[in-house]
């Protein structure tokens, strides 16, 4: 038992004083048994308490401390430090949380979120009451990182870790890399094309000896921790034997009888069952979609390198850390909103892209040259009533360029912008200057009343009250209506389930902390890239990607790493092994041994996640997590019942 | 309850966890999301850790209602979660029964890692349910 | 390196200039993997413009809470030397992975190691003048500690407005106050170098019709956020003019932005996002107050922003889409404002008792003056150019030399973060092929 606790109450600059008498709280428990020292502070994680702390456990030699201040999740570990440096080992440091669970959750009743915070404290008192040094279990960690899509994000946070000394599994679904960014062709921001900026990371990517690139790949199975996954995956074949040439592929192409909507186009276009999605796509080598295929054979008449007999195989791949990249889909509008799969000339921002890319001189879309371009924004984003509340960034500026890119390259087009507020943000501000210097025209609808667009004989009409024009009804005879639809998580995103990595209130995965941690996920080792996390363009996707890169890195660079030691511990005396436990456990870290003339269980520390699943279930109580023992969890319990 | 309470609701023990409920009690706080404060939480690494006797215990020291933020199917550690935790709420609920305590005031729900407004609903009306049934 | 008298070589792996989120996250970073760094900050404290904040969009996490840790595990780490008031001067780049610059150390007259920051020296010393940590909104000593959670937190002496009276090495307890301290000009050898020196306000003065400086109820957002955070000049919000708690507070967004009339045509695209957290913030501190926010457009565009937009409008702040033309000040300190309603089309004028302009981001400039043989090209805005934005956004047109943060453009905390993030993974990479 402890006899010389620190006790440092944080005022969090008014985050907490201004709710809780932390004057109070201290007073209530300086008396605590064991507690030696109470202080105040402002800031308890500046610096110069910092500094305080270490004087005040070396001077004092404390034996235990107890901070009251934020959540654990943002200072567990800069105390734990603290009392590292003074010399004290760090599990003789309990953290309470007087803030976002006190101070703020009960702002509404001071008195109220006092008398809490005083058992709060005094809880984490009789904690670090029974608080045990410990030293922390290390681990060898495979210097390998899987990186989990190969679109932008993922190529190039594969080619950083390479060059840092990874060695990295890059493992894409497709059949083809490059991700979305392939399927654009213009960008914004620079004149580099999708393709362009493909082609260069690919190469990049090839360069390495120390990038191992799966496609047709798929994560299955997952076990392992960070510094030790075993993932197992399954790899489609292609059905083809090898380089195939331009000429024969063409001939195998033509011969094929199956035609299916082009998902790379977003099915504008129909593609056949033998594919690549544009010549000289990477890998350079076609594909045969088994969904598709019929097996008639035709192909093989034409081209002997196709192999039918090709099997899925899977692999066994084990690394250290795992970056998911797996990127985003574009909306998809549902049947009739705003006309979409109903009025003919209704399509996507995406389809338009590719519509884009196929017309040359003129634009044309069915057989009918297009000059009146209505654009509506905001589709499937920042949604009044449907789930997709946020604003998916990419899109206002996106699409704006591209409208640019539109009216230059064709004679003749007349843009009209129904937007809700244009987003053009940060450098981007120029291209929305410049477009409305072209002569482009900005509609605003009210946030409660958007276009309207109705099919009038063979008129395709778009009906806007515009805020601009003081609320005057105003149309626009569209030869193309273009969705501006936004970024919406991957819908097959089984790879998230399986990882489990959360999710955030998009949807889309989720960081640990936007500001502190925002590549990091609460699952160890696993960082999240690029628009996998929320909707990005190009640039900010690579930002992410390289700084999730940086965090895998120095996890696995290091060789071994230390995890906590805070595991399932097992009572020699009242285990009489049963085999519940190893039952229960999801990691298998339990083994049968025999000690002084019995069997009883015995945990492998290092496997142990320390996730207790063991505990509830052994009928002779005989089980512990070390850190939150019985003692410890009864103590905390007698403590938050005020003593009267 | 022994003793009753004056003007104070009743005091719920929440057994969250590390990485999936706490952050949503937490958002919960800095959403100011405002619930009573007699409900204190112990966090645990996963819900399906909690012995029986921890809550036994608890309402031995006099806590009104045991809530379990549970991990559901976002728990880190398997999928096998969900079912155990439950398996320990029925069976301490078997205890309850026999010690004639009311089963109801052991209480489960999975609440995912944003799940601040569900929490929120959650532990008022069980204090609500709490505050009614000893009065 | 001829004409420079240099007394010290330092060397290090990596020199980075500017200590704000960027600089010190790309620091870290690479301290982490074991190299050298270098840390210039021209200030007193490292931190930047986020350790000066309130709370942060979009989740209110108190800044305070985010960048003392952040900087305090910065000033710890073994890896990291870090130089505050001291100015880069010259980088000069000798070959790959071989970069001279030249440091200048500015006296700081107070040996940080002994200063205790009992601000004893503060109390004593007579000298008054405005507090710039405090974006002047009140006073401050000649002899002063920069703020209460600068790192280091120690005293400096402001030569140019002491008198050399000698009263703070009276009171200092433990002598740590020196006078003879010099300027130090330091000879630092680096294999590369990271810019992260952040950004600049936008100065409304150049905007006379909204009365800057003039009216004294017309205060900055800057001003604003410190008023608001916890190391706050008044224990309250108040009216710089007479102290009076403002009830009725107007916002005039792209202040020095989107306007090609004072240069800068580009959004700054934090300042929608920090005036709706201030608004927020205000609505907690002053319940009864009506905020106003005239704006052009929404720029809700981040993670959780466009939820934070909508949390503001329940809340009751107005959004008035509106262009501000012209600010005037009543007998009573109280401001009118003319502007055009966009959407009711007309000329109206409206009363507050506080305007806050959100002024917007410019670029730092000076830092490419600073490179002496090769050129690091600036974009046609005048931030840190990037030479490849969509593959490497960190490179710039000199190999070896990497942009963090603001430097290359307006960013907010999270983009800051990242950007130095992938700052200090181009720069591992480049310090390895060094190696081979
Ligand atoms: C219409 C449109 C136009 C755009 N124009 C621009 C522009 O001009 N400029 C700009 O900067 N940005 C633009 N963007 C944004 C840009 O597309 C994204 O920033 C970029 O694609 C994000 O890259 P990513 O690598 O994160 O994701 P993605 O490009 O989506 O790549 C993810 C990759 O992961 C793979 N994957 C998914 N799940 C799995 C799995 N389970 N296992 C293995 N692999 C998996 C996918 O097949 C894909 O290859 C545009 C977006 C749209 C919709
Ligand atoms: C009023 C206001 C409110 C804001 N609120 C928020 C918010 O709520 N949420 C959010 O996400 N963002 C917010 N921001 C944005 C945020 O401040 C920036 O994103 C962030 O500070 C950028 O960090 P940085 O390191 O790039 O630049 P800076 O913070 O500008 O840091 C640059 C550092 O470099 C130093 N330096 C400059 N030149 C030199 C040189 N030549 N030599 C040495 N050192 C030098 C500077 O002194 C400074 O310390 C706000 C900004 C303002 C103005
Ligand atoms: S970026 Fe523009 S179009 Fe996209 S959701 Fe946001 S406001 Fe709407
Ligand atoms: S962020 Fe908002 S206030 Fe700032 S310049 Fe852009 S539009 Fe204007």
């Amino acid at each position: 038992m402890k006899k010389k606790i620190g006790v440092y109450v944080c005022h969090c600059g008014g985050n907490i004083s201004d709710y809780v008498d932390v004057e109070k709280v201290r007073q209530a428990v300086e008396n605590d048994e064991g507690v030696f020292l109470s202080k105040t502070t402002m800031f308890a994680c500046a610096d110069s308490n910092q500094k305080e702390m270490v004087d005040d456990i070396e001077k004092e030699k404390l034996d235990g401390v107890v901070v009251a201040s934020c959540s654990p999740k943002l200072h567990l570990l800069t105390f734990r430090a603290v009392t590292e440096r003074a010399g004290l080992n760090k599990y003789n440091y309990v953290h309470a949380n007087i803030r976002e669970q006190v101070s703020w959750a009960h702002s509404d009743n001071k008195p109220g979120a006092t008398d809490k915070a005083i058992q709060i404290v005094k809880a984490a008192i009789a904690k670090v009451r029974h608080a045990e040094s410990l030293e922390p279990i290390k681990v060898k960690a495979t210097n390998a990182v899987a990186v989990i899509g190969a679109g932008v994000a993922g190529m190039r946070a594969a080619i950083e870790l390479a060059e840092a000394g990874s060695e990295v599994f890059l493992i894409e679904r497709e059949f083809f890399v490059g991700g979305r960014v392939a399927q654009w062709d213009d960008l914004c921001i620079t004149e580099e094309t999708g393709k362009e900026l493909i082609t260069r990371l690919y190469d990049e990517v090839m360069k390495h000896k120390h990038v191992t690139l799966f496609t047709g790949a798929e994560v299955v199975e997952n076990t392992g921790s960070v510094g030790n996954f075993t993932m197992k995956v399954k790899i489609t074949p292609r059905h083809f034997k090898l380089q195939c040439t331009e000429g024969s592929l063409q001939k195998a192409i033509d011969a094929c009888p199956v035609e299916v909507p082009d998902e790379f186009n977003f099915n504008i276009t129909t593609r056949k069952a033998i594919y690549h999605n544009y010549p000289s796509e990477y890998p350079q080598l076609p594909a045969i979609d088994m969904k598709n295929c019929t097996r008639c054979g035709e192909c093989e008449k034409v081209c002997n390198n196709i192999d039918f007999s090709q099997k899925t195989e899977y692999l066994n791949l084990k690394t250290g850390a795992i970056l998911l990249a797996t990127g985003f889909d574009p909306y998809e509008p549902p049947k009739g909103e705003f006309g979409y799969g109903e009025i003919d000339n209704v399509v996507t921002f995406p389809q338009f892209k590719r519509i884009v890319h196929y017309c040359d001189d003129k634009l044309i879309y069915k057989g009918k040259e297009i000059k009146n371009i209505a654009y509506i924004y905001c589709v499937g984003s920042r949604q009044l009533d449907g789930e997709n509340k946020y604003c998916s960034r990419y899109c206002c500026t996106a699409n704006i360029h591209t409208a640019i890119t539109v009216k230059k390259k064709y004679k003749g087009i007349h843009n009209f912008h129904f937007n809700r507020g244009i987003r053009t943000y940060g450098k981007a501000e120029v291209w929305y200057d410049e477009s409305s210097r072209l002569g482009d025209i900005y509609l605003q609808s009210f946030e409660h009343a958007p276009p309207v667009i109705e099919k009038i004989g063979n008129q395709t009409i778009v009906k806007i009250n515009d805020v601009l024009t003081t609320d005057k009804e105003l149309e626009v005879v569209a030869d193309l209506v273009v969705l501006v639809t936004g970024m919406v998580p991957r819908k097959d995103n089984a790879i998230g389930n399986l990882l489990k990595v959360p999710k955030g209130r998009d949807k889309f995965f989720n960081e640990i902390h936007m500001k502190l941690r925002p590549v990091e996920t609460v699952i160890d080792g696993v960082t999240i890239a690029g628009a996998s996390q929320g909707p990005k363009n190009i640039m900010e996707s690579m930002n992410s990607s390289l700084a999730a890169a940086t965090k895998s890195f120095s996890l696995v660079n290091a060789g071994e790493l230390a995890l906590e030691p805070t595991v399932a511990e097992v009572n020699k005396e009242t285990c009489e092994w049963c085999g519940k436990c190893d039952e229960a456990c999801p990691y298998n870290a339990f083994e049968k041994v025999e000690m002084d003339g019995k069997f009883i269980a015995k945990v492998n520390a290092a496997v142990c996640k320390g996730c207790g699943m063991c505990l509830p279930v052994c009928p002779a109580n005989a089980l512990d997590l070390i850190g939150l023992t019985d003692v410890d969890m009864e103590s905390m319990i007698d403590a938050l019942i005020p003593q009267v | 309850m022994a003793g009753g309470k004056v003007n104070s609701s009743s005091k719920i023990l929440v057994f969250s966890t590390e990485k999936i409920s706490d952050p949503a009690i937490d958002m919960a706080g800095l959403l100011k999301l405002h619930y009573p404060p007699t409900i204190y939480t112990i966090s645990v690494p996963c819900s399906s850790s909690i012995k029986p006797r921890w809550i036994l215990h608890a309402f031995e020291q006099g806590f009104d209602g045991v809530f379990i933020a549970a991990d559901g199917t976002d728990c880190p550690y398997g999928e096998s979660c969900t079912e155990k935790t439950g398996q320990i709420v029925n069976q301490t609920m078997e205890v309850m029964k026999e010690q004639g305590i009311d089963p109801a005031r052991l209480k489960m729900a999975a609440i995912c890692s944003v799940c601040s407004e569900p929490f929120v609903k959650h532990v008022k009306s069980f204090t609500e349910y709490l505050n009614k049934s000893e009065n | 390196m001829s004409a420079v008298e240099t007394n010290k070589v330092l060397k290090f792996d990596v020199l980075v200039i500017g200590g704000g989120i960027a600089g010190g996250e790309s620091a870290l970073n690479l301290a982490d993997v074991g190299y050298k760094v270098l840390l210039v900050e021209k200030e007193l404290s490292i931190g930047g413009k986020m350790i000066l904040l309130s709370k942060v969009f979009p989740t209110l996490d108190c800044a305070a809470c985010i960048t003392t840790p952040k900087v305090s595990e910065i000033a710890r780490h073994p890896n990291i030397t870090i130089f505050t008031g001291a100015e880069t001067k010259k980088i000069t780049k000798k070959g790959e992975h071989h970069f001279e610059a030249v440091v200048l150390q500015k006296p700081r007259y107070v040996h940080v190691d002994d200063c205790t920051g009992c601000q004893l020296c503060e109390e004593a010393c007579p000298v008054s003048v405005p507090d710039q940590y405090q974006y002047d909104l009140v006073g401050r000593k000649a002899a002063y500690i920069p703020f209460s959670i600068a790192s280091p937190r120690a005293a400096a002496i402001d030569i140019e407005n002491c008198t050399l009276c000698g009263a703070c090495e009276r009171a200092c307890p433990t002598q740590c106050i020196d006078f003879t301290q010099t300027e130090e000009e330091l000879l630092i050898k680096v294999k590369s170098v990271i810019v992260a020196t952040g950004f600049n306000l936008f100065d409304p003065l150049k905007i006379p019709r909204y009365g800057f400086g003039e009216y004294r109820n017309v205060i900055t957002s800057m001003q604003m956020e410190r008023q608001l955070a916890p190391t706050r000049p008044f224990n309250t919000i108040l009216r710089p003019g007479d102290g009076k708690m403002p009830d009725n507070i107007a916002y005039v967004l792209c202040t020095g932005s989107r306007d090609k009339s004072v240069g800068n045509p580009i959004c700054s695209q934090i300042c929608c996002m920090y005036s709706i957290k201030q608004a927020q913030l205000l609505m907690g501190a002053l319940p009864m107050a009506d905020i106003t926010i005239y704006y052009l457009h929404i720029r809700a565009f981040g993670k959780g922003f466009n939820e934070f937009y909508a949390q503001a409008q329940d809340m009751g702040v107005e959004f008035m889409k509106g262009k501000v033309g012209k600010i005037t000040e009543k007998e009573n300190g109280n401001l009118l404002l003319r502007y055009e309603d966009i959407e009711a089309g007309v000329v109206k004028e409206a009363e507050h008792d506080m305007v806050v302009l959100s002024v917007g981001v410019l670029p730092n400039l000076g830092i490419s003056d600073v490179f002496d043989n090769e050129r690091l090209e600036m974009d046609p805005f005048r931030f840190v150019a990037q030479s490849d934005m969509l593959a490497s956004p960190a490179k710039t047109s000199i190999e070896g030399v990497f942009v963090s943060g603001t430097a290359s453009g307006p960013m907010d905390i999270p983009d800051s973060i990242l950007s130095g993030g992938a700052a200090s993974v181009e720069t591992t990479s480049y310090l390895r092929r060094a190696r081979v």
